[in-house]
């Protein structure tokens, strides 16, 4: 069998006609007539996007502001740029999957797991290039809590950003949860670069960039039991 | 669809009397029996209606549409497995209600597209039979138009090869004394 062959039997099926009963059609009407209200279109996606990296700031600097500001004031003025400069680029490619997931039948420009490999190599690249200190001095203890507190804050973030997108659909609600997750973990990780003074290249390395992955983790999760939930409720 | 979100029942109407066979046509493709085809439409439009202030003026429709379809297709497919792991399948009789020449050629359809998975099956139908462009499947099925040809080829290189390979049994079968 030959491809046009194939397109032949596929071009048939899209001719035949495929009418509907009209009671059916009219029943479909008269189920949404009584809720047929006019809605505000939800606003663009850059607009989205924006509010979503003003939440993470909010909380981020929140945070620094409750714990100080020990991290950024030691770090040299290159360093802050570079940081910064790449955990802006990376919460907004984060805010803008989180809003394309929120919207059905949106382009997808980055998909929610490609997002989270992308944010946490672009993170190690940026952090192996900084930080040159070898030590691994109380590595462990010192590394849980750090990423505690990434995650700790990620959470309100998480909450705060579902709050803004409450009007959007999810059709896939692991993804959304993962680029969610991811999103919230940049703001855990922007919180952790603004705090945290312990410049050990293997600490920032491993216990500042696990923030991201976790949080998508956390997130997936989140997505998944809601999944089920909502087929339950069915 | 803008008089619709401004709640206009007449647009609604016509939205739903113009989109509604396009809609039955994929979901029927893996509904039992009509019954189950008119049942999973009326959810979707249901979605679609709580759904609607999320279509933007300016982007496509038809993948707004369909990824909602989609959604729906999937939960139900989800729900009746978890039935069908539980209980016994009862026998569905087909309510007959479509004229036999498309039946015939929703059968050649069926035929041609069993080999294939899910996915390969759900973007065949809406390029080649719904007529939606690979950027408007990859929106409507949430990934991006590289994946939809590498699925498109995949689909076509094995529809290619279960069916010569049937041509071939049966020639084999008839050469046979």
């Amino acid at each position: 069998m030959t491809d046009d062959e194939i397109d032949k039997v596929l071009a048939d099926a899209a001719r035949a006609p495929h009418e509907l009963p009209e009671p059916l059609l009219a029943r479909i009407a008269e189920s949404i007539k009584p809720s047929l209200q006019p809605v505000h279109p939800l606003p663009s996606t850059f607009r989205l996007a924006s509010g979503l990296i003003l939440i993470c700031a909010v909380v981020a600097l929140a945070g620094a502001a409750l714990t100080g500001f020990h991290g950024v004031e030691a770090l040299a003025p290159v360093a802050r740029f570079l940081i910064f400069a790449t955990l802006l680029v990376l919460a907004y490619l984060a805010a803008e999957a989180l809003v394309d997931e929120m919207i059905p039948g949106s382009r997808r420009r980055l998909s929610a797991v490609i997002l989270v490999a992308v944010a946490s190599t672009a993170l190690l690249v940026v952090f192996a290039l900084l930080f040159r200190d070898y030590r691994v001095d109380h590595f462990v203890h010192a590394g849980v809590a750090c990423l505690f507190f990434g995650v700790l804050f990620a959470v309100p973030t998480g909450l705060l950003s579902w709050l803004l997108l409450r009007r959007g659909v999810a059709t896939q609600r692991v993804s959304a949860g993962i680029a969610g997750g991811a999103l919230a973990g940049l703001a855990g990780v922007t919180l952790l670069e603004l705090h945290c003074a312990n410049f050990q290249a293997l600490h920032v390395l491993l216990w500042h960039t696990a923030v991201v992955p976790v949080s998508a983790a956390g997130g997936a999760l989140v997505g998944w039991l809601l999944r089920r939930y909502s087929l339950a409720q069915a | 669809m803008a008089r619709y979100q401004a709640g206009d029942f007449v647009a609604a109407t016509a939205l739903i009397a113009r989109v509604s066979p396009q809609l039955h046509r994929f979901l029927a493709a893996q509904a039992e029996c009509r019954a189950d085809a008119d049942d999973l439409l009326q959810e979707t439009w249901l979605r679609i209606h709580r759904a609607r202030h999320t279509y933007r003026t300016g982007e496509p429709l038809l993948p707004w549409f369909y990824a909602i379809a989609r959604r729906v297709r999937v939960d139900h497919y989800r729900r009746a497995s978890r039935i069908w792991a539980r209980e016994a399948r009862l026998q569905n009789v087909a309510e007959v209600a479509i004229s036999a020449e498309t039946s015939a050629r929703a059968d050649e359809l069926d035929e041609l597209l069993a080999p294939l998975s899910q996915g390969q099956r759900e973007i065949l139908e809406m390029l080649k039979v719904a007529g939606m462009s690979l950027e408007d499947v990859a929106r409507a099925t949430s990934s991006s138009v590289g994946s939809v040809k590498q699925k498109v080829h995949r689909a076509y290189r094995k529809l290619r090869q279960m069916r010569n390979a049937a041509r071939l049994t049966k020639g084999q079968r008839e050469a046979l004394p």
